[in-house]
């Protein structure tokens, strides 16, 4: 017989060697795989078998510093599918789109799909969800949702933001305070099968949502609503192309109020809100409907910045005031112009110079000629230093989106003689509405630049206040005696200069004008303004500081005239609210009772005209801007024999008044004959509903000039 | 003859073997149930059908063993060319009406009443004639014409039949176990080194060839399988996801999650990442060590069998069982591309436990023998 040789034994032990070594080999394989690499692979495993159905957080309420809610959430529902868990898709997909109004097809393709979970519709209504409860089909489950919304429609747009469809924060105190507002939304977990199927393992497991927190913002809805009342007439009365008014608590740097108009309805961002709006959308390209929207978006508070003019003066006078460069009996001379190096600047008056002024009467007659000497005085070292000290230049640190920091000069090499002196006086330096607002409450809070509070604090669903943010001074600006001095000037702007528009018997208000060319792509746009007026109420005991901008106005564009009576406006409603009493001084009550009868000044040149009513202890204002001494009144406004109080502003017009229209009768038309009959006779107007007119304002049949506003309210309103 | 074969005492079989086997094939029912469940519930609403088929051929193959411990393994030396030629017949059979195509490979017979899978018969029957013609050559088998010529030619024709149906894995663990019998059997080293090289470029023809793309992609796909995760690589990745959630102490026999239809066929090629999953580096180290004894014990019965048919058998039937069972294991745990072969004992299969359990039962019978 053949028996096995020693070699071939050999290389069996050989062979089973290399055995050896592969299965080594292997049990090391499997040590590194399964213990290892455990956590890594258990991880990449563990995400295949889990799918998870996200279950939103409530997002926190914004209320107003009083408790009213801004933005709130209401109920909605939100229908899922797992495609893998339907059996019949066609017939689901036509009761779910019978059910929810949704196209047949449009719904399939969804329950067709490859994933674990789908959305079929977001938001659907309380009817409907009862409906598809009803119908309690395989593989579809509903959601409870909430959706934002925001009560008071258009108002405070600028603060709140708003949200997009899945509750994350856009814009706004929504978008910057997005984190705390938004809370941890829950998860519904399965572990699924390489189908999408449910395991057999574990079964749901539900991990609940965590609330978002609530903001209690420092704004107060009320003052909000004069502040977004007062702009909204602004802007008819004006036709400017925004108008911005400002609120604040200067003693806490609280922004009460922030109103922009034209604004946007939170709600449905995206909408048209006017009438004029919507016509102009509708022929804009889907593509470019975006800018439109951003431009609507942009906060003109604190993402513009403008040309302060006048009101910068108050900086100027403060600063010179607070380092000694000048003092209350320090006397200005002017005679109209002042030459820097050749160049000559202009007052305002210029064709009826102011000649000798104290300090008090300079910032009165906002007189140009003696801003230049006082900010030469100053020496721009100390002009920078308190430009920068007020807080131009840098962001206010509002959490809001879009803030710019303002153009100051860099340094005090690039402030030639010639920009010291139109420093002085508010040119050459671009600020925000928001920043002018803040220096107004420096010098109304005894000389801190405060931080601008917006959120006073975070509160939980149980009202357990989580942080709360303290009022806190950036910049010791001023002394408490130059705030004091300082406050007694601008309520002399107010008593006798050129803020008399917004005098408020009872009231002692201070304040100061601005008028500005708009500089449009770095050079000035010529009759495009901007006018400003900031104020303070009550000198004695600030209260509150105010800031009115109106962006390109149409006509007048003197702060004074046009922002005068707005700044007016809101003070006494805010400070009736506040419950501030009024205090009528002896000299008041006699001037409320002494009238005086108005003259005729027409056919005058206008600096005789002046002097006539100045005489009598009126005040005048005229809208043209290319007035040469020689200028002609060829009306006047009240006319003549009309009895006026001491004080009152006689307007002065160049032109005819334009003559005046009666009022159409309209009650019972459509809305298509109404705007085919006023946009005839080149009326402005506004629509109230829908359907047939139901009354009209004014009344057929009254007098008006192409400024009125008319408001039409429709049936079905 | 007969005075010798009078001389050869019969032996108890090897009890540590038979234990063994026994033991892999048990572990394989379970897990087969196990594995198989969400599948068999999803295609044949019946979550015991692959349990059932596997008793069933484990039945089947425990009597094979049986019988085969119990047969003279010298009879199959004497019909060693019909055996070998009935083998080949029923790899030749595929490529009429009774082949069964599946996912574009004819790998399997329909008999009416079962299938049948020629591949493993040609396994055994070509390991039965290679180790009569070794034993019949023995001098001779160093010499290039009448050793190394004659033994190319028999591998070959072995393996061609299997490489059409298309099966590269079955091929190549045919041709390995042939080729180490050959070594075993004394070829020379230059021509096996010879032979290596040959086989290393007909691997890269067959997996560069036209037509057979698939091969590149699995070789790329081993080299980096989560580059690719959701489509070439998703076997690989399922199986390296099922072996690392097990960790040491496994998620519980029965809790595979990996088994729902992640693992296409969790039952076959891919039954040992199960294990992985279900019993941990516990369970899948046991499994590797029971093959390990199994081989060891078949090469202890080479080298204990005196007689040098006996000992070509079974080193043919260990370097099988060795090769296949090794090379699952290394597919699985990413060590070598994909090839698609299954692990002896354990994976559901109702031909492959048929023929493997009797050639255990022939080495069983082989141990009777030895010394």
């Amino acid at each position: 017989m053949r028996t096995p040789n020693k070699s071939i034994k050999n290389r069996l032990r050989f062979a089973l060697g290399v055995i050896v070594l592969i299965v080594a080999f292997l049990t090391w394989k499997l040590f590194y795989i399964q213990v290892y690499k455990n956590d890594e692979l258990q991880k990449g495993a563990l995400e295949q078998w889990t799918k998870g159905i996200d279950i939103k957080s409530d997002r926190g309420v914004i209320y107003d510093r009083n408790g009213k809610k801004l933005a709130v959430n209401i109920p909605a529902y939100t229908v899922w599918a797992t495609p893998a868990d339907i059996k019949d898709p066609e017939l689901v997909a036509k009761e779910i789109a019978d059910l929810l109004l949704m196209d047949e097809n449009e719904v399939l393709e969804k329950l067709k799909k490859d994933v674990s979970t789908e959305k079929i519709k977001q938001w659907i209504t309380r009817e409907e969800a009862l409906e598809l409860r009803k119908l309690s089909i395989r593989g579809i489950t509903l959601v409870d949702d909430s959706k934002r919304y925001y009560p008071y429609e258009n108002f405070a747009s600028y603060i709140l933001g708003f949200t997009d469809i899945d509750n994350n924060g856009l814009d706004g105190i929504e978008n910057t305070y997005d984190k705390y507002l938004a809370g941890v939304p829950g998860k519904i977990v399965k572990t699924t099968d390489a189908a999408n199927r449910q395991m057999p393992y574990d079964g749901e497991k539900i991990h609940d949502p965590q609330s978002g927190l609530s903001l209690v913002l420092t704004i107060d809805e009320t003052i909000q609503h004069f502040a977004e009342k007062a702009a909204n007439q602004a802007l008819l009365d004006t036709k400017a192309k925004n108008v911005s008014i400002l609120v604040m608590d200067p003693i806490t740097g609280d922004l009460l109020a922030m109103a922009n108009k034209p604004d946007y309805n939170p709600n449905t961002p995206r909408e048209p809100l006017t009438d004029a709006q919507r016509r102009e959308w509708e022929n804009i390209p889907a593509d470019q409907l975006p800018n439109k929207w951003y431009e609507v978006w942009r906060n003109f508070a604190i993402s513009d910045v403008y040309e302060p003019g006048s009101t910068f003066k108050v900086v100027t006078a403060a600063a010179a005031l607070e380092e000694g460069s000048a003092n209350l009996d320090t006397h200005y001379y002017c005679n109209g112009t002042v030459k820097i190096n050749g160049v000559e600047l202009k007052c305002a008056n210029w064709y009826n110079p102011h000649k000798d002024q104290t300090f008090a009467e300079s910032i009165n007659n906002s007189c140009n000629v003696a801003f230049v000497n006082m900010g030469r005085n100053l020496g721009k070292e100390h002009m920078l230093e308190y430009i920068k000290a007020f807080g131009f230049g840098e962001k206010t640190g509002i959490n809001l989106l879009g803030e710019q920091g303002g153009i100051i000069p860099a340094n005090t090499d690039v402030i030639k003689e010639i920009n010291l002196a139109t420093l002085s006086y508010g040119h050459g330096i671009a600020v925000t509405p928001l920043q002018m607002l803040n220096m107004f409450s420096t010098i109304a809070n005894g000389g801190n630049l405060m931080e601008v509070r917006l959120v006073k604090e975070l509160i939980d669903e149980e009202g357990n206040i989580v942080k709360s943010f303290e009022p806190t001074i950036r910049t010791k600006v001023l002394s408490e005696k130059t705030s004091n001095t300082m406050l007694n000037l601008l309520e002399g702007v107010v008593k006798d200069g050129t803020g008399r528009k917004a005098y408020i018997p009872g009231y002692r208000v201070g304040g100061k004008t601005g008028t500005a060319l708009k500089i449009v792509d770095g050079r000035y746009a010529p009759g495009k303004y901007i006018a400003s007026f900031g104020a303070i109420a009550p000198v004695d005991d600030p209260r509150i500081a105010v800031l009115v901008v109106i962006d390109e106005p149409v006509g007048v564009y003197y702060g004074g005239t046009i922002a005068g009576p707005v700044v007016q406006n809101v003070v006494e409603d805010t400070l009736n609210y506040l419950e501030v009493r009024p205090k009528f001084t002896e000299e008041e009550g006699e001037l409320l009772k002494e009238n005086i009868i108005v003259p005729d000044v027409r056919n005058h040149k206008i600096n005789e005209a002046g002097k006539i009513l100045s005489d009598l202890g009126l005040r005048y204002t005229t809208e043209y801007q290319n007035i040469t001494v020689d200028s002609i009144i060829k009306d006047q406004f009240p006319l003549p024999g009309a009895e006026v109080i001491n004080g009152s502003i006689i307007d002065l017009y160049l032109n005819e008044r334009p003559s005046l229209i009666t009022m159409p009768d309209l009650m019972g038309k459509t809305r298509e004959e109404v705007s085919q009959i006023l946009d005839e006779l080149d009326l402005q107007y506004t629509f109230n509903g829908a359907g047939k007119v139901i009354n009209q304002n004014p009344e057929a049949g009254e007098n008006l000039n192409k400024d009125t506003n008319i408001v039409i309210e429709l049936s079905e309103g | 003859m007969a005075e010798s074969k009078k001389k050869v005492k019969k032996k108890s079989v090897d009890f540590i073997l038979l234990i063994t086997t026994i033991s892999l094939v048990f572990i394989g029912i379970v897990m087969v149930f196990s594995s198989s469940w969400p599948e068999a519930m999803e295609n044949h609403g019946d979550g015991y059908y692959f349990l059932k088929k596997q008793l069933i051929s484990a039945t089947i193959g425990f009597i094979s063993m049986m019988l085969a411990m119990n047969i003279n393994y010298h009879y199959y030396k004497k019909f060693a060319i019909p055996i070998y030629l009935l083998a080949l017949l029923s790899g030749a059979l595929i490529f009429t009406p009774l082949g069964v195509e599946i996912k574009g490979a004819t790998r399997w017979l329909n008999l009416g009443f079962t299938t049948f899978m020629p591949s493993d018969a040609i396994k055994l029957g070509s390991i039965m004639f290679f180790a009569n013609f070794l034993a019949n050559k023995k001098e001779k088998i160093g010499t290039f014409i009448q050793g190394t010529i004659p033994a190319l030619l028999i591998i070959g024709l072995s393996c061609i039949l299997i490489l059409e149906q298309p099966d590269l894995g079955t091929t190549v663990t045919l041709a390995a176990t042939l080729i180490a019998m050959f070594f075993i059997g004394g070829a020379k080293l230059r021509y096996l080194l010879g032979m290596g090289v040959g086989a290393g470029f007909f691997l890269v023809y067959a997996i560069t060839s036209e037509g057979n793309e698939y091969r590149m992609e699995r070789w790329t796909t081993f080299l980096d399988p989560f580059s690719d995760k959701l489509d070439s690589g998703w076997q690989i990745v399922q199986s390296l996801y099922a072996l690392g959630s097990g960790g040491i102490f496994g998620l519980g026999l029965g809790k595979s999650r990996q088994k729902f239809f992640y693992i296409p066929e969790a039952y076959n090629d891919f039954i040992f990442s199960i294990i992985g999953e279900e019993l941990g580096l516990l369970g899948t180290l046991s499994v590797l060590f029971l093959f390990f004894i199994l081989i060891w014990r078949g090469v202890v019965i080479a080298l204990k069998t005196e007689d040098l048919f006996g000992c070509y058998l079974a080193s043919g039937i260990t370097a099988l069982i060795a090769i296949q069972s090794l090379i699952n294991i290394a597919v699985v745990t990413s060590s070598i591309p994909t090839t698609g072969i299954t692990l002896p004992f354990i994976s559901s299969g109702g031909t492959s436990l048929l023929f493997y359990m009797a050639s255990v039962g022939i080495l069983l019978n082989i141990s009777r023998y030895t010394k």
